[in-house]
């Protein structure tokens, strides 16, 4: 029995960790908050998620990836979350994924090298569909290419070139959205209901990952701040009412990583049961960032209301993440169908 | 990641449950069973049948061979709670004993006690209590009163214990006695083995709110112990509990969620019976409970991980008895509001006996207090993992 990260997998996550410290930290995240109307890819981070592997970690080594797993990419999900970072990775990473297990050879070819590097920039949705518009893209203004339905209500998978973009306004500043029209459509050939299936199941785990990362740095800076915050003389961290909100919200954040972690693993090797491992990753992160991060806000006190500072970034990052794919109550319905029958 | 067993823990398994399926009659795992028997007969059949599963070589899983054990690996212990519980084996009538105070004795115990105290815990043959809890002292452990005054070779024990598990069935009970008169908290208290079968020791049932008398209380009236019957040094009481206490940790989490799973089918079964299973807000409370209970098998995972791996999991301990216990509570608070307004009957209108689930909805109430309440286990984490401010 070995259920937890491998000392490699520990280490990818703290590269990402230390990188973000050092290069990229909230006060670099505040500024893509602040400029709304800029692209929200800051070039430097960018250049590092193709030098340092992020966007290459489950392209295979044919097509110049790593070859790793959705173990390894919530790793970084899960870093990227805690940092709140801005960029097009987890739709990279996706596009990259549907292009390697439903892509033809020249499909393959013309796409895996380019986003494995950071070179081009992917985008996934499951709103929409080509034939109709693509509602609400992540950092759709950006992507090189965009894997969606290619049919509103059908099975199949088209990758779009080319799309007109249009901004779409959101509170969490920590990304860029546009809904897509036109451009041109190709079919993903080996696209089939299972497998358009797992796509949507790696989108969930990695969302619930970022999650994961939000509500464990939420938690973390929370209580480095009522350690040492005093009211009425004393550490506000001594009274019982903080202690026990944040003993629970531990207890949730590391259930929660059991939760996407062993999502990821189930996803990865097909086990019996991945689908409501997904589900149960999705219904847990969901709710644990949501209550970590107005916990975060509520223990910060009046400061954590304010715009200087950093619990907000947290705070509506998590609102919009919780609600992908499905938020608390859709991810509850699904273990209830799978679990008590329809 | 590997969440497989290896080929010899598989084997140990195969080997366990073909003896577990020859040795459980089938009418012991029909709901209510155990509930319809008389306590002493449900004691006895209990004691017995560990006696055969000792004999036939499945008790001390993970003990070294030398106390008589398997000296088996922690994944044959996880195996051996998760298949035990999974063919409804009665539950052990030395849980104590067995889970606390055997490792203590192996780690601390003098050559004698040993001798003396391991092999019979192996056979259930002396069923042991534990005397901590006092009518004063709770949660609050330090605050203990019951006294041990040397007597020459002896001390001579006065005071009460009080929620003691099995007190009246009990033959011994391992005990928190302060031993150095005017001493205050964790200073000059002993843990004392003291025979229950003395004049001097009476034990008391306890009725519980689910009507059953798996409690007592036991009074220590100028009882004697051989000063050589302490575990651990005299006065050094507290340490010896730390060090027991330190052994409730393990891969319990795994046969707890087997159990517990096997409840949340019989309640998802009961609500779709009561056709309430299309209720979305029963579904959303179910999956809420079911995504708890998975939580606590990928936990059970990760404490064998960390156990086999020789990690020590400290007051982590302390999260693990959160998330146990608070979900466990949580499933029946949700089959109560699949019963609605019938969750008290004794019967439903159908003829349906819900006094066997009564009985763990019960038995619920009681998770978050013992073994630290919910409260105790919220400022440990706070106050160790987090390192919040006391």
């Amino acid at each position: 029995m070995f259920f937890a990260l491998t000392s490699d997998q520990q280490e990818f996550g703290a590269a990402v960790r230390d990188y973000l410290a050092e290069r990229f930290d909230l006060a670099a995240v505040r500024t893509v908050v602040e400029n709304p109307s800029d692209d929200g890819n800051p070039a430097s981070l960018w250049r590092a998620a193709g030098e340092q592997g992020w966007t290459a970690v489950t392209v295979d080594e044919e097509h110049d990836g790593l070859g790793l797993g959705l173990v390894e990419a919530q790793v970084i999900a899960r870093a990227l979350g805690a940092g709140v970072a801005p960029g097009p990775w987890r739709g990279t990473v996706l596009a990259a994924d549907a292009i390697r297990l439903a892509g033809s050879d020249e499909q393959k070819a013309a796409w895996l090298p380019k986003l494995a590097a950071g070179e081009a920039v992917g985008a996934f949705t499951t709103r929409g569909s080509a034939a109709t518009g693509l509602p609400v893209v992540e950092y759709g203004a950006l992507a090189d290419v965009v894997v969606a339905p290619a049919e509103d209500g059908l099975p199949g998978l088209a990758l779009i070139t080319g799309a007109t973009a249009s901004p779409v306004g959101s509170y969490d500043g920590t990304t860029r959205l546009a809904s897509l029209d036109g451009g041109t459509a190709e079919a993903l050939p080996g696209t089939t209901v299972e497998l358009q299936k797992q796509l949507t199941d790696r989108a969930t785990v990695l969302v619930a990952a970022d999650l994961v990362g939000i509500a464990r740095e939420a938690l973390t800076r929370t209580v480095a701040y009522d350690r040492e915050r005093t009211q009425f003389g004393v550490p506000v961290g001594s009274f019982q009412a903080l202690k026990h909100a944040l003993a629970d919200l531990h207890v949730g954040v590391t259930m929660a990583e059991h939760a996407a972690l062993y999502a990821a693993h189930a996803v990865d090797t097909g086990l019996d049961g991945a689908e409501l491992a997904v589900a149960v990753a999705k219904a847990k992160s969901s709710d644990v960032a949501l209550q970590a991060t107005a916990a975060m806000i509520q223990f910060h006190g009046g400061i954590g209301y304010t715009w200087e500072h950093e619990a907000h970034f947290f705070y509506k990052r998590a609102k919009r993440l919780a609600g992908q794919y499905g938020d608390v109550a859709v991810s509850r319905e699904r273990i209830a169908s799978l679990t008590i029958g329809a | 990641m590997d969440l497989t067993f290896t080929p010899a823990e598989e084997e140990f398994r195969a080997e366990l449950r073909s003896w577990l399926g020859a040795h459980i009659p089938q009418e012991w795992t029909h709901p209510g069973f155990w509930e319809s028997l008389e306590d002493s007969e449900s004691f006895r059949l209990r004691r017995d049948w560990e006696r055969d599963k000792a004999d036939a070589g499945f008790a001390g899983i993970q003990w070294p061979v030398e106390y008589g054990g398997r000296g088996g690996t922690p994944g044959m212990k996880a195996i051996y709670d998760e298949e035990t519980v999974r063919a409804q084996a009665p539950r052990t009538v030395n849980p104590l004993g067995l889970t606390f105070l055997a490792p203590t004795v192996m780690a601390i115990g003098t050559d004698a006690q040993k001798k003396e105290i391991i092999g019979p815990l192996l056979r259930n043959e002396v069923v042991w209590c534990q005397g901590f809890s006092e009518p004063g002292a709770g949660s609050d452990l330090a605050a203990l009163s019951t006294k041990g005054v040397r007597d020459g070779d002896d001390f001579v024990v006065n005071g009460q214990k009080v929620w003691t598990t099995n007190a009246v069935h009990g033959d011994k009970i391992f005990t928190m006695v302060r031993t150095e008169a005017g001493s205050e908290k964790h200073r000059g208290i002993s843990m004392l083995l003291i025979d229950m079968d003395q004049p001097g020791v009476t034990a008391r049932p306890l009725r519980q709110m689910s009507g059953a008398s798996e409690f007592g209380e036991v009074f220590f009236d100028d009882a004697r112990v051989p000063a050589a019957d302490c575990l651990g040094e005299i006065g050094d009481g507290w340490r010896t509990a730390m060090l027991l206490l330190s052994f409730e940790r393990g891969a319990s989490g795994i046969s707890q969620y087997t159990e517990f799973r096997r409840q949340y089918d019989e309640i998802a079964a009961v609500a779709r019976r009561l056709g309430r299973a299309d209720d979305p807000v029963i579904r959303d409370d179910l999956a809420r409970v079911l995504t708890e209970l998975e939580c606590l098998r990928l936990h059970s995972m990760h404490v064998l991980t960390q156990v086999e791996q020789g990690r020590d999991l400290g007051f982590e301990a302390s999260m693990t008895k959160l998330q146990w216990s608070e979900a466990f509570q949580d499933l029946w608070e949700v089959y109560d509001r699949i019963l609605g307004e019938d969750a008290t009957l004794d019967a439903l209108p159908d003829g349906t006996d819900l006094r066997p689930l009564h009985a763990q909805a019960m038995w619920s109430r009681s998770v978050t207090i013992w073994g630290g309440s919910s409260q105790v286990q919220r400022n440990v984490t706070a106050e160790r993992v987090l390192g919040l401010p006391r």
